[in-house]
C-alpha cells in the first residue's frame, strides 16, 4: 500500500509536450506509472512516447479515465490548468511549479475540498510510492520500497534523506513534497492523517525548515496517543533572523520560527529530533524501531 | 513590502481614509505648512516609531529640519527612502485591524484588537477571523467574533465595512498581508489609517504591474555582479562566513549551510540557482558574484537536482571553470537526475566530483582554513 498514488493509479500530464514533460513521460513510465493522457490546448491528437495527448482536460477524463493529473504549465498558467481538472472529477492534482500566487493556491486549495480532490504542491517535487508510481521529477534511484512515510517541504533536500535512507536499507511507503509556500494544497497535517491510515506505513519522517507552522503541527501529531513515530530534520539553523531563504514561508520572524524551538517542541513531543543530515538516518531508525510490531501487509 | 506612503496610495485607491500626506527627500522641499504635522521616516524596519522615527512639527521650519533629522537616522542598518509629511490627527482611540495570508485558515485572516498602537505585541491576542477564500468573508461572522471585544456599535460596525474592504483590496492586488496599526477613530468618529504596512505577493509580478516595478527597482539598488545574478533568477542572501555555496533547492539548501557550520567552517551565502537556467548563462552570474567577493575563499557547488539535470550543471561547469581568473578553489558535489554523466564531464577539465556530501563540505572547510 501507499498513499495517494498506487501502481494504478491513472495519470495524466498537463504540459506533456513540452521539454519536463516529454522527459518525466518516458521518465515516470519507465518507473511504472500508469501514464494515460496528455493534455496540451492545440495539440490534441499528438502523442508523446506512446501516450495520447488531448486538447482538454475534459476529453482526456472522458476518454482516457484519468485519476490524477501532474500540472506542468507555468506559474501563471496553473491556476485555470489545476480547476479545470479538478471540475472534470480528477482526484489528484499535483502542482510542481514555484513561484504560483498565493491567491492562486488558496483558490485551488478551495476547489480541491469542494470536489473531494487533493492538491499536492506547488513548488514540490511531486509524490513516489516507490516501487509503484511517480508523479514529478524527483530521481528514481533515491528511493526504494519500504514502510516509511516521507513528508518534505523541500524537494531536494527529500532526494538526500531518501538516498541515505535507501543506502542505509530503509525503505518508503510514499514520499510527498507538500512544497515550501505558505498556502499548501496538502498541508503536513493532512499528510500524516493519510500515512496515519495507511497499514503499509510503520513510522513517518517530516524534512522541515525555518519558518511556518508546519513543525507545530507535526507535533501535535506526534503527541497523540496511538501516533506513529515521527522522525524530523529542521534545516535552517544558519539562517539569519528576518531573510527569507528562498521559499516563501522559510523566514525566522519570531522565536518560535527558529530551528532550535521548532526541534524543542517536537521532541517534547517524543519526536526522534535529527542534529542534521548527518544523524537523520539514525533517527529515522530509531522511530522505525519504536513503531509497535511490524506493519501491516 | 512597501514603504508606508505607497501602501496609503494602495488603501485611499480602495476608498480607506488617510490622512493627505507629502513625500520629500529633503527639508528644503516642504513648501506649504497648515497646522501641526507628522515627519516620519520612510523605512521596511519595524520599531520606527519607538526608536525616534515620528517626529512631530509646530512650524514650517521645524518640520524642514524634523526632515532632515529622520533623514539622516538609520534603523536597523536601513536609511531611510523618504519622509512623509501628514497633518496631526486629533485620536480618540487607536485600533488593530489587518489582514494576512496565513495557512492554518488556508487563506485570509483577519485580526482585530480595540487596543492598537506600538504596544500591540505586549496586549492581549488580537481576534482572530478565518476567512479562507476572499469571497467567503461573511460581515456578520467578523462581526459576531469582534463583538465580545469591541463593545462599540459605531465603531464596530465602521471596522466591519472597513475590513471588507481590505479583504477585497488584498486579494484584488496581490497583498499577503495589510496592517493597520494604529488605526485612528477621530474625535468625529470616523476611521482613519495612520499607518500602513502592506506587503506584496512577489509571485504576482505577472498580472500586477507595480509589483513588477517594485522588484526591478529593489534590484536596480544592488551592486550590479548581483544584479546579474537576480536577473537569472538566483536567490541571494549574503551571510557572514567564507566557504560560498552555490545550491539549488532552499531546503537543501539551508542543509548543506547548517554542515558547512558542524563541521567547523561557516557559510558565505545562501545562493539558490534552482530557479534559473541550469546552463553556461545561468551559473556564470554566480562564479562572477563570488570570485569578485574578498570574504570568498572557497567556492562550494553543491546541487541535487530532480528537474536540474546534472549532464547540464555538470557542462555548465566544464565551460566556465577555464574561462575564471580567480584562483579560488571550486569543490563539486553533483547527484541526482543523470548523474551517471557527471564524471565523464568533469574529467575534461580534471575537476573531480565527491560522491557525499559530508566529503565536499569538509574538503571546502579545509581548503577555506588553509587559504586563511
Amino acid at each position: 500500500m501507499s498513499i495517494l498514488l498506487h501502481r494504478h493509479t491513472r495519470v495524466m500530464i498537463q504540459g506533456i509536450t513540452g521539454q519536463m514533460g516529454r522527459f518525466s513521460a518516458r521518465d515516470m513510465q519507465r518507473y511504472g506509472t500508469t501514464v494515460v493522457a496528455g493534455a496540451v490546448p492545440g495539440r490534441g491528437g499528438q502523442e508523446v512516447d506512446g501516450i495520447p495527448v488531448y486538447a482538454t482536460p475534459r476529453e482526456a477524463v472522458e476518454h482516457a479515465k484519468v485519476d490524477a493529473t501532474l500540472v506542468y504549465v507555468q506559474p501563471s498558467g496553473i491556476l485555470h490548468a489545476a480547476i479545470e481538472a479538478i471540475e472534470q472529477g480528477v482526484k489528484l492534482v499535483v502542482a510542481t511549479a514555484d513561484e504560483v500566487p498565493v491567491q492562486d493556491c488558496i483558490e485551488i486549495r478551495a476547489a480541491a475540498k469542494a470536489n473531494g480532490a487533493d492538491f499536492l504542491g506547488p513548488n514540490s517535487p511531486g509524490i513516489i510510492s516507490p516501487g509503484q508510481a511517480k508523479m514529478g521529477f524527483m530521481p528514481s534511484f533515491c528511493y526504494r520500497e519500504g514502510d516509511v512515510g516521507v513528508i518534505s517541504r523541500s524537494g531536494s533536500l527529500s532526494y538526500e534523506v531518501c538516498q541515505r535512507m535507501t543506502r542505509a536499507g530503509i525503505g518508503q511507503s510514499t514520499v510527498i513534497g507538500i512544497g515550501g509556500d505558505p498556502v499548501k494544497g496538502t498541508t503536513a497535517a493532512e499528510a500524516l492523517a493519510l500515512f496515519h491510515a495507511d497499514p503499509a506505513t510503520r513510522a513517518v519522517v517530516f524534512l522541515g525548515e525555518i519558518g511556518g507552522v508546519e513543525e507545530r503541527t507535526v507535533a501535535e501529531y506526534a503527541a497523540r496517543p496511538g501516533a506513529k513515530p515521527v522522525a524530523a530534520l529542521i534545516v535552517g539553523r544558519t539562517a539569519p533572523p528576518g531573510k527569507k531563504m528562498g521559499h516563501a514561508a522559510a523566514l525566522v520572524g519570531s522565536a518560535a520560527d527558529t530551528p532550535e524551538a521548532k526541534g524543542r517542541a517536537m521532541r517534547d513531543a517524543g519526536v526522534f529530533v535529527a542534529s542534521g543530515l548527518g544523524d537523520i538516518v539514525a533517527n529515522v531508525r530509531a522511530a522505525r524501531e519504536h513503531a509497535a510490531g511490524p506493519a501491516a501487509r | 513590502m512597501m514603504l508606508e506612503w505607497e501602501g496609503k496610495a494602495l488603501l485611499r485607491h480602495a476608498g480607506v481614509a488617510v490622512p493627505a500626506g507629502q513625500v520629500v527627500r529633503h527639508g528644503s522641499e516642504v513648501a506649504t505648512f497648515e497646522g501641526k504635522v507628522a515627519v516620519k521616516a520612510q523605512v521596511r524596519s519595524g520599531g520606527r516609531g519607538k526608536s525616534g522615527g515620528v517626529l512631530r512639527a509646530d512650524t514650517l521650519d521645524a518640520a524642514r529640519q524634523a526632515v532632515d533629522a529622520v533623514m539622516a537616522m538609520r534603523f536597523v542598518g536601513e536609511a531611510p527612502e523618504a519622509a512623509l509629511i501628514e497633518g496631526w490627527q486629533s485620536i480618540a482611540r487607536e485600533l488593530y485591524l489587518s489582514v494576512v495570508v496565513d495557512s492554518a485558515a488556508a487563506g485570509y485572516a483577519l485580526l482585530y484588537a480595540p487596543q492598537g498602537g506600538v504596544d500591540i505585541e505586549s496586549g492581549p491576542p488580537p481576534a482572530r477571523y478565518d476567512i479562507g477564500p476572499a469571497r467567503n468573508f461573511r460581515a456578520w461572522q467578523f462581526r459576531a467574533t469582534i463583538e465580545a471585544v469591541e463593545t462599540d456599535v459605531a465603531v464596530r460596525e465602521r471596522v466591519v465595512t472597513l475590513a471588507e474592504r481590505l479583504v477585497r483590496l488584498a486579494a484584488g492586488r496581490d497583498c499577503t498581508t495589510i496592517e493597520i496599526n494604529p488605526l485612528a477613530v477621530l474625535e468625529d468618529g470616523a476611521l482613519m489609517a495612520l499607518d500602513a504596512k502592506v506587503v506584496r505577493d512577489d509571485w504576482a509580478h505577472f498580472r500586477q504591474q507595480d509589483i513588477a516595478a517594485m522588484q526591478e527597482a529593489d534590484k536596480l539598488r544592488q551592486p550590479p555582479l548581483v544584479q546579474a545574478c537576480l536577473d537569472m533568477q538566483h536567490m541571494y542572501v549574503p551571510l557572514d562566513g567564507d566557504v560560498a555555496l552555490i545550491s539549488g533547492g532552499a531546503g537543501m539548501t539551508m542543509g548543506v549551510m547548517d554542515m558547512i557550520k558542524d563541521l567547523g567552517g561557516a557559510p558565505a551565502c545562501f545562493l539558490d540557482c534552482s530557479p534559473g537556467p541550469a546552463s553556461t548563462r545561468g551559473y556564470r552570474p554566480a562564479f562572477a558574484m563570488l570570485d569578485a567577493d574578498p570574504r570568498v575563499k572557497v567556492i562550494l557547488v553543491s546541487v541535487f537536482g530532480g528537474g536540474t539535470h546534472m549532464d547540464r550543471v555538470a557542462s555548465a561547469m566544464r565551460d566556465i571553470m577555464p574561462t575564471r581568473t580567480s584562483k579560488k578553489p571550486v569543490v563539486f558535489r553533483l547527484d541526482g537526475t543523470h548523474v551517471d554523466q557527471v564524471d565523464g564531464i568533469l574529467a575534461d577539465i580534471g575537476a573531480r566530483n565527491h560522491a557525499s556530501l559530508e566529503a565536499a563540505v569538509e574538503e571546502s572547510v579545509r581548503l577555506a582554513k588553509e587559504i586563511a
